[in-house]
């Protein structure tokens, strides 16, 4: 055990520096993939024929090739037809995640959205609120209350799928505990603490997503 | 005040609305009843074109009705509804449900918009409630807020359909004493409703739509007490 520990000091540090880089990832791929994916959300039940398809195409690729795929072909396959666009890993990881997770998040704001009561949006419109005012005032934030349930999973799932970017060279968590174990063989202990790491980073994240859903559900 | 002219409205195959003339005057209260399905909500709610009609015309205060985003957007400022649902904001309290549209439409400030409501919330008795979530009031606390809420906005016309149907048998007379307190100020209104109690004793003319047709018209007193047409007979007798 204390044997355990010693070796857990030395490398912990290391380990740490590619947590923060898991947490990098994972926080922008959350922020722009949100974004995006309200949008795409927006899209998906807009009237205008054009955006709803474009949207419903970006979701049904999106959602049915694997992340590791679309990794590969934004750091990868692009680059080698357009070499302008070769991309730092870091870049690359932040981007896919942020498309990938886009997509899911779509489906969830498109869910959400449809499940608010049309009444509101009559309400909001008999009093001469504009379509998009409705929108901003009254329907999406009762969405985001409803939405925030998936979409602390789709975070979660976030992070623990960030750590495929390991295969592009870019030393997250997991890779960082590839490369020690590359130097020292010790297998199960760096796996024990690249596990524990990522137990901790989605357990913070639930518990912020529960915070923040009982702030914003106070109402109900 | 309303002009409506030959409204015809459709949802897919079934005519709802087959024709209807209607003339309202300023400070009049209109009561429409009839039997369920036969147009009545559709028809209140193409006059603040909540439903489309397809054809036919309906003016308010001269201004037509049409799809027009921006006009449609400044007309229902005029036009105050209650619905049967209440459809408060659930997100907002009693007092942000209040100001939300003045703020945003009137470019009111938020401390004119919160005095204004003050008022609105005394007159329909709910003043201590300012600051409560609309799922911590009782049904008819939510319609009289919902009515203030309408009134905010300083509407020349309320729109009420069914405001008292969903709600407990005992909780139906706080919301018909703000809104016959309403007709007395002299509102223009068009009310909705199966209290027939309120339409003998506040509307000024009674309605009887059956089958997308207005079947007759007349003072409460004539509608109520020498009905004409067999199917007006038909459906208050049934209410007796
Ligand atoms: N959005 C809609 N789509 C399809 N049919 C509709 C729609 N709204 C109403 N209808 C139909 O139109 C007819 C008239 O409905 P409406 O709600 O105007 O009746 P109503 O007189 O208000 O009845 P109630 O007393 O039950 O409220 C009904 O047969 C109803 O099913
Ligand atoms: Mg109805």
């Amino acid at each position: 055990m204390s044997e355990f520990l010693s070796f857990a000091t030395t490398y912990l540090p290391y380990l740490l520096q590619g947590a923060l880089v898991t947490i990098e990832i994972a926080v922008i791929g959350i922020i722009f993939g949100s974004i995006l994916g309200l949008l795409v959300g927006l899209g998906r039940i807009s009237k205008n024929p054009l955006l709803s398809q474009i949207s419903r195409f970006y979701i049904w690729v999106i959602r049915g090739t694997p992340l590791l795929l679309q990794l590969f072909v934004i750091h990868f396959a692009i680059p080698s037809v357009f070499s302008a666009l070769t991309l730092p890993p870091f870049v690359s990881a932040c981007i896919a995640l942020s498309i990938n997770a886009a997509a899911y998040i779509a489906e969830i704001a498109r869910g959400a959205i449809q499940s608010i009561d049309k009444g509101q949006m009559e309400a909001a419109r008999s009093l001469g609120l504009s379509s998009s005012q409705a929108m901003r005032r009254v329907i999406i934030p009762q969405a985001f209350r409803r939405m925030l349930p998936p979409l602390g999973n789709e975070f979660i799932a976030l992070i623990k799928e960030s750590s495929l970017v390991s295969t592009i060279a870019l030393y997250d968590l997991l890779r960082t505990g590839q490369q020690i174990i590359s130097s020292t063989y010790r297998y199960m202990e760096v796996f024990l603490l690249v596990g524990l790491i990522y137990l901790l980073l989605t357990t913070i994240m639930s518990f912020i997503v529960g915070k923040i859903e009982r702030k914003v559900g106070a109402y109900e | 005040m309303i002009t409506c002219k030959d409204v015809v409205k459709t949802f897919g195959k079934l005519e709802v609305l087959k024709g209807i003339d209607l003339d309202v005057a300023p400070g009049e209260v209109v009561v429409i009843i009839g039997p369920s399905g036969s147009g009545k909500s559709t028809f209140l709610r193409c006059m603040n074109h909540l439903e489309a009609a397809d054809s036919g015309t309906i003016t308010i205060n001269g201004k037509l009705v049409e799809t027009k985003e921006s006009s449609l957007n400044k007309l229902r400022q005029d036009i105050g509804m209650v619905f049967q649902q209440f459809n408060l904001f659930p997100h907002m309290t009693v007092m942000e449900n209040i100001i939300e549209a003045p703020v945003l439409l009137k470019k009111m400030t938020k401390d004119q918009a919160k005095k204004k409501g003050l008022e609105l919330l005394k007159k329909v008795g709910l003043e201590e409630k300012a600051n409560e979530y609309p799922n911590r009031l009782s049904g008819g606390q939510k319609q009289r807020v919902a009515i203030a809420r309408a009134l905010a906005m300083e509407p020349k016309i309320m729109l009420f359909d069914e405001p008292t149907s969903a709600l407990d048998p005992e909780l139906v007379g706080e919301v018909l004493t703000v809104m016959k307190q309403l007709a007395k100020e002299g509102m223009t209104m068009v009310v909705v409703t199966h209290e027939m109690g309120f339409a003998k004793e506040v509307a000024d003319r009674v309605i009887f739509m059956d089958g997308g047709y207005i079947i007759e018209q007349g003072s409460p007193k004539m509608i109520f007490e020498t009905p004409q047409h067999e199917r007006t007979k038909e459906f208050l007798g049934h209410l007796k």
